[in-house]
Parts: structure tokens; C-alpha cells; sequence
């Protein structure tokens, strides 16, 4: 739809169809809206919804999933809308179904350990209500004060502490959700085990909004860090930072390793942070451990003796408190943000740890060789074996070019990877823009299946297509 | 030139406090402590102005039960070069953590003392006025900017009405106020270092000090909780809610 005129007829009688049974207040076409709600946080592609919903009940989402069918309407699940593939956009004109209002917290039992919640409950809020009640949502990234915890299950939310506690996949142990066919299935109960039969509920965890509409989640909760302490480490190599990582994860339980190039560190610097010590180093990583009364600063200290020793460590900084860990994270949690202005081209791919030295000096000499005239960041969950690579747009380069060049790479890349067995998706999803290259990951035969099961759940085609795969 | 900086270990700035059920206090068990904030912008002064040449010795000093030695050697470790613990599981008001201040003082003979403004659980902001009293030093409270200028210091104070200067002469007491400065991160390389510089242990009968308690806390207890915000649909709701339920218009 053009977001300047006025909608066709056409589409007017289709909207008040939906407003029989959703508010009209909540039937939005304004500019603003469908701008918003037509794009995550790439900006690649134009948004052009039809319109956004806003649903506030299972029977609205069931209504409008049956309603999509029979007037053959795409549909856009959208959650915080802070993905980065491309999976929550709509620009085909597809109505944008939002969960935003659906964000209440429904239940909560200690015994359990665990919390129900509509899918529109922001991460960070779930994460807050957990805390209060002494207990932690490990699940965390730099943006959980948007993401929702529908789009995280829908996108099997990895981020900064799945070293030690793993991703959404591994917190989830009921969901409720409405398929593509306007069915609800209530999956699993919250139960931790459960042997009756295929484990639906994990076919819907990293689905891409392409299966269902996730509208409650059971998630379980666990016990928080007592004294968490962040190390930053100033490292020579990228070789380095794979000996370090070995020393410290034999002797420490870690709950994060994170790592970063100092062309990434100025980025953060130039937002008025502060380098965590003087000098620059090539990279740097960021480790943090559980550390009550000190108990393993001293195996900290001997492991950073070893490391100056042996040459894979330059210098680095511990936390003395819970503001200086604080302030340590930002370093390395606010590049993704502090880039946004260069309109970055991004990859997020993962290696079992064991290939990542190799995969690594692969990609660095390639992107070193292909893309001389652009700034290449490296950062990421480098513990998980999950890299994130960002080029920045030159300032001077038209936004089309810049991405054709960098996708002439991709595939150079991809095969770089494939190569070591990794994936083209570590934890950011497929969406639209590692569409084209899914087959680097998955086979032909595999592709198959996945459509066969899209079939089962959507068979209309009405949930996101063309997302993850065309439709 | 000598300096003495006073460091207090107090519940982490980012920890959610609570109060103890029986209402004495607050809860401490399990709790992450760590140094009064205010208190490392003072270590961190005093090893700037070390650093430029201008400090010749740092004595951290730090007063309460034996855990406080950890808070002595994060200092150690931003710079400092030896620690003074007053070690007692009594009850520290600022009029006792004052006199013993001065105690070490008088034994230290340092030209410049420079302490937090306040520390951040109690709030007191008494300790560095009264220290300057007992010793009859001038003092520079809420300092946010240092300058020697030939033998005078220069002390920038942040007050209400915007940035007054005061020139003092030594020895005198400062606070330190938020701007100061920026503190650094503890090198791992200095951990090691701090662990063996000397930290000497003494008792507050050492020093021939009371420390009884002059005030008697009657209750703590938590700040009513706050109601939750709530979204309106229109300004009809928001007009019809201030008026009939918050009662403002
Ligand atoms: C600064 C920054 C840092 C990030 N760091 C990380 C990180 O460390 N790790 C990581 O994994 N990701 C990270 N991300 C990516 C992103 O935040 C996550 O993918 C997040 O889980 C997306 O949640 P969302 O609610 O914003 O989903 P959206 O972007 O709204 O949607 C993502 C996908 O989920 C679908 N979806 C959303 N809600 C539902 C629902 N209720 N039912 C069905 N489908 C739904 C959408 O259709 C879409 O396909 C980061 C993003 C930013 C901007």
C-alpha cells in the first residue's frame, strides 16, 4: 500500500472486516504506524504494510489467523521488531500483527521456578520480575528492553550468558499457539519431562513467526549470579583469543566470553565510554564468572600470569564492583548500537569452537583481501563459536551498492564456512536476508522437510511468506 | 607530599537493598559489597596527583570488620601504597569514624586527607566536616576539581548556586564530589601488586578511641512501594482518571 494515499475500497472492507472483532483503535493505518511496524532493525527493505492489529486476546489472534484464511492475507507476527534478518518485515503488504498489547505476566510459581506470560512481555520485564523474586531469566542481550518474548522464542534468542545457561530453546517448557490453520495448541505444560510423543513446542522455537503465532510461554527461571565479576583482556591475536579461552574455561565457570576487535572498542569510545585500560590491543575479550567473596580471583590472577607469560594476553582489568562490571559490558553490548549510523552489513555466523581459529583466519584474510576500502568489525559470542561480522557503509556509497557489494562476498564467505560445517544463522535467524543462502546450511533434502512441515501447520501460506524460504 | 585516603565498604551501588524483617537494619547477608563510590573518585584523585608528581605516598585507610581489607586492597590496587585498618565489628557513626580518622592522622602526619562526600548507605555526609573540625585543618567539601597554585590548593566546591573556589592551605580535608573525576579500572597486574604492600591492622583501642554509639537507630524500614503506571487509550480517560482517581485536577 502507498503510504501516502488512501487505501483502495478493497482494502477499507477488508480492514472492517478485522474491526468486527478486534477494537478499531487497535486496526491502525496512520504513516507512522506502518513504517514502524513494517521493520525490525535492518534497513534494507521498504516497509509496506496494510495495516497493523493489535490483538489483546488468544480469540482475537485465532480469529485473525481465520480470518487471513479466508481471504488469503498475509500475516507478520511482530514482536519488539529488534531482529536483524528481516523476518518481521512487511513489505509486500501484509498486515502486521502485533503483540505488543498482550504483555502481561500471568503466573507465577516459586516452587516451579517458573513464570506464564503473554508473548508481547518485553525481556527485560520478565528478566525484572524474575529478579524480584530472587531468582534469574538468563536469557539476555542488548535488546532486551524492546524484544519481546514471543520474537525471542520465535527466533531461539541466543546472546551474552549461553555459555553457561544456553539459549531460548533451553528455558521454554510450555508454549501456547495459534498455527497457521487458526488452531490452538497448548504444548507441553510446563512440564520438564515429557515423553508422549514429538516435542511440538520445539518446532515453533526458532520458527520465524512462518508456523505460528506464539501467544503464551511457560518459562522456567533459575538462581541468579551471587557476585558476578567481568575480566577484560587485551588480547594480540585472533589465535590468542582461542588459548585464552581454552585456559580460563578449564579452570573457571564461565557465564560469558564475549570478544571484540578494537576497530569495534572506538565505535563504543566515541559514545563516551572509556578504554578499559591505556593502550590499544588488535582484540579484546570480555569474561565473566561467578566470583562470591573473591573465592576465584586468584585463579584469575594465576590464569592471567600464564597468559602475559605465554604471550596470548597483553593486559586487562577485572570489575571491582557491580557498576565497574556494568561499565565493563557496555564496551562490548553497546557496539551493535554505536554502529547503527553506518547502516551496517551484518553476518552472524557460528563454527564449533574447535574450527573457529581456522574458519577465522580464513575470513579474516578474505574480507581483508575482498573488501580493502571498508571498515570490517568483529565481534561476538565468540565462546559459543558465534561471530558477528559488520561492514560499515562508507559515507559517501549509495545504501544499494553497499549492500550488492557486500553480498557479492557472501558467498565466498558461506563457502569459507561450509567448509568448516558452520552455520550462515548463529542465533540472528534467516528472514530475508540469509534467504539466499540456507543451502550453504541445509540440504536440499532437509530444505524439503521444512517445507513439509510449514505445510502441516500453515497450509494456506498465510504466516510470513517468504521468509526463511520462498513460498 | 603524604596523603590519606579514607575508604568505607558498603553494599554495591547496584544491589536492590532491603530491609531486615525485624526492622534494625538492613540486609547485609549475602550481599555484594564493594567501596563507597564518592570513595573511589578520592583514591583515584590522590593517585593522579601521584602520578603528576605532586603525591610522594598514598595511605589508604579504611574502619570496620575485617572484610574492609578487601576494599584497602582494591585501593592498593588503583595506586595506593600501603593500607591502615581500623578493625572492629562495632557500630561506626561519622563522630566515631571521624576521631578515629584523626587518630591515624596524628600518627600519619599526612598533608592532605580526601574522602567521599558521603557513602552511599547511610548518606551521612558528616564525616569529612567533622575530621576538618578535629584537626582544626580547612577544609574543600564536594570538591569537583583540584589545582595547586604555588603553595595554596585550589578546591572548585559544586554548590547549589553553580561552582564556588576556595583556596586552601595545607594540610587540609577534602571531599570528594561526583565530577572530580573518572575512576579507573583495577588492572589485573596491580591485583597482584596490591597483595604484597603492606596493610597494617589496628584495633580502635590502639588508638584510644570510643566508639560508642552516640544515636540510636528506631526503625528501618522500606519506602511504601510505588503503583505501577498504567496506559490510556484517550485524553477523555487520562482527564477522567487524574480527576477521579488521582484526585490532582
Ligand atoms: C542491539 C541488538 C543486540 C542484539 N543482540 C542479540 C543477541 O545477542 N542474541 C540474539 O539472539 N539476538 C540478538 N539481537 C536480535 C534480536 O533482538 C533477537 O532476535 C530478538 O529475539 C528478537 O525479538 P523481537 O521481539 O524484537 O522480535 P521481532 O524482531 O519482532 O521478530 C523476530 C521474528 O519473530 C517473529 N515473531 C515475533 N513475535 C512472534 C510471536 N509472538 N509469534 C510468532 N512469531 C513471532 C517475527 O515474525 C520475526 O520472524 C540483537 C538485536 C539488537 C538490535
Amino acid at each position: 500500500m502507498d503510504m501516502q494515499n488512501p487505501p483502495a475500497p478493497e482494502t477499507v472492507a477488508l480492514l472492517d472486516g478485522i474491526r468486527a472483532f478486534v477494537d478499531p483503535a487497535h486496526v491502525r493505518t496512520d504513516p507512522d504506524s506502518l513504517l514502524n511496524y513494517g521493520r525490525d532493525w535492518t534497513r534494507f527493505y521498504t516497509p509496506n504494510p496494510l495495516a497493523v492489529v493489535l490483538p489483546d486476546s488468544i480469540e482475537q489472534v485465532q480469529q485473525l489467523v481465520r480470518y487471513a484464511n479466508d481471504h488469503q492475507l498475509a500475516l507478520v507476527p511482530s514482536g519488539g521488531r529488534t531482529g536483524l534478518s528481516g523476518a518481521a518485515v512487511a513489505c509486500q503488504g501484509e498486515l502486521v500483527v502485533s503483540l505488543e498489547r498482550m504483555n502481561r505476566i500471568l503466573d507465577f510459581d516459586p516452587i516451579d521456578r517458573s513464570v506464564t506470560c503473554q508473548a508481547g512481555v518485553v525481556t527485560e520485564v520478565l528478566q525484572n520480575f524474575a529478579r524480584d523474586h530472587d531468582l534469574y531469566y538468563p536469557v539476555d542481550f542488548a535488546s532486551r528492553g524492546s524484544s519481546q518474548i514471543g520474537g525471542n522464542i520465535a527466533t531461539n534468542a541466543g546472546g551474552i550468558k549461553v555459555i553457561r545457561y544456553g539459549l531460548t530453546r533451553d528455558w521454554v517448557t510450555g508454549l501456547k499457539v495459534v498455527t497457521g490453520r487458526g488452531d490452538l495448541l497448548d504444548l507441553n505444560g510446563g512440564l520438564i519431562k515429557n515423553a508422549s510423543g514429538y516435542d511440538l513446542r520445539h518446532l515453533f522455537i526458532g520458527s520465524e513467526g512462518t508456523l505460528g503465532i506464539i501467544v503464551e510461554a511457560t518459562l522456567k527461571l533459575t538462581r541468579p549470579l551471587r557476585e558476578p565479576s567481568v575480566m577484560v583482556l587485551g588480547v594480540p591475536d585472533l589465535d590468542s583469543v582461542m588459548s585464552l579461552y581454552h585456559a580460563f574455561r578449564s579452570q573457571l565457570e564461565l557465564s560469558a566470553f564475549e570478544f571484540f576487535s578494537e576497530l569495534a572498542l572506538r565505535h563504543v569510545l566515541k559514545k563516551g565510554l572509556h578504554r578499559p585500560f591505556d593502550g590499544e590491543t588488535p582484540y579484546y575479550a570480555l569474561l565473566e564468572f561467578d566470583n562470591p567473596e573473591q573465592a576465584s580471583t586468584d585463579e584469575a590472577l594465576a590464569l592471567f600470569e600464564r597468559g602475559a607469560e605465554e604471550g596470548w594476553l597483553v593486559d586487562g582489568v577485572i570489575s571491582q564492583s557491580e557498576t565497574q562490571a556494568k561499565e565493563l559490558w557496555r564496551l562490548r553490548e553497546d557496539i551493535s548500537e554505536s554502529i547503527a549510523e553506518h547502516l551496517p552489513y551484518k553476518n552472524d555466523v557460528a563454527v564449533r569452537i574447535a574450527k573457529a581459529p581456522a574458519f577465522l583466519a580464513e575470513a579474516d584474510a578474505l574480507l581483508a583481501q575482498q573488501y580493502p576500502d571498508f571498515e570490517v568489525l568483529w565481534y561476538g559470542h565468540i565462546g559459543d563459536g558465534n561471530l558477528h561480522i559488520n561492514i560499515l557503509k562508507p559515507a559517501a556509497m549509495e545504501h544499494r551498492t553497499f549492500i550488492h557489494k557486500c553480498e557479492a562476498v557472501n558467498d565466498l564467505l558461506f563457502q569459507a564456512l561450509q567448509r568448516h560445517g558452520g552455520s550462515i544463522s548463529a542465533e540472528h535467524g534467516v528472514g530475508l536476508t540469509k534467504k539466499p543462502y540456507l543451502h550453504y546450511t541445509r540440504s536440499a533434502t532437509e530444505v524439503g522437510y521444512l517445507r513439509a512441515i510449514k505445510q502441516a501447520f500453515d497450509p494456506n501460506g498465510i504466516l510470513n511468506p517468504g521468509k526463511i524460504f520462498d513460498r | 607530599m603524604k596523603i590519606l585516603v579514607a575508604v568505607k565498604r558498603v553494599v554495591d551501588y547496584n544491589v536492590k537493598v532491603r530491609a531486615k524483617a525485624d526492622g534494625t537494619g538492613v540486609e547485609t547477608a549475602n550481599v555484594k559489597m564493594s567501596m563507597n563510590p564518592f570513595d573511589e573518585i578520592a583514591v583515584e584523585e590522590a593517585v593522579r596527583l601521584q602520578e603528576a608528581g605532586k603525591a610522594k605516598e598514598i595511605v589508604a585507610v579504611s574502619l570496620g570488620v575485617a572484610a574492609c581489607q578487601d576494599t584497602i586492597r582494591t585501593a592498593l590496587a588503583m595506586g595506593a601504597d600501603r593500607g591502615v585498618l581500623v578493625e572492629t565489628d562495632a557500630e561506626l557513626q561519622p563522630l566515631a569514624v571521624a576521631k578515629l580518622l584523626k587518630a591515624v592522622a596524628d600518627q600519619e602526619k599526612p598533608d592532605l586527607i580526601i574522602l567521599g562526600k558521603q557513602a552511599i548507605d547511610d548518606d551521612a555526609n558528616q564525616t569529612g566536616q567533622m575530621l576538618a573540625a578535629l584537626l582544626g585543618w580547612a577544609q574543600g567539601t564536594f570538591a569537583s576539581k583540584l589545582e595547586f597554585v604555588a603553595d595554596a590548593l585550589n578546591v572548585t566546591r559544586e554548590v547549589d548556586g553553580g561552582l564556588e573556589t576556595v583556596a586552601l592551605k595545607l594540610p587540609a580535608v577534602i571531599t570528594a564530589d561526583l565530577r572530580l573525576n573518572e575512576p579507573r579500572f583495577v588492572k589485573l597486574p596491580n591485583i597482584m601488586k596490591a597483595k604484597k604492600k603492606p596493610l597494617a591492622v589496628l584495633k580502635p583501642t590502639d588508638l584510644g578511641v570510643d566508639v560508642t554509639p552516640r544515636l540510636v537507630t528506631l526503625k528501618v524500614q522500606e519506602p511504601p512501594k510505588r503503583q505501577a503506571g498504567v496506559k490510556v487509550d484517550s485524553v477523555t480517560t487520562l482527564v477522567d482518571k487524574l480527576h477521579n482517581e488521582a484526585h490532582v485536577i
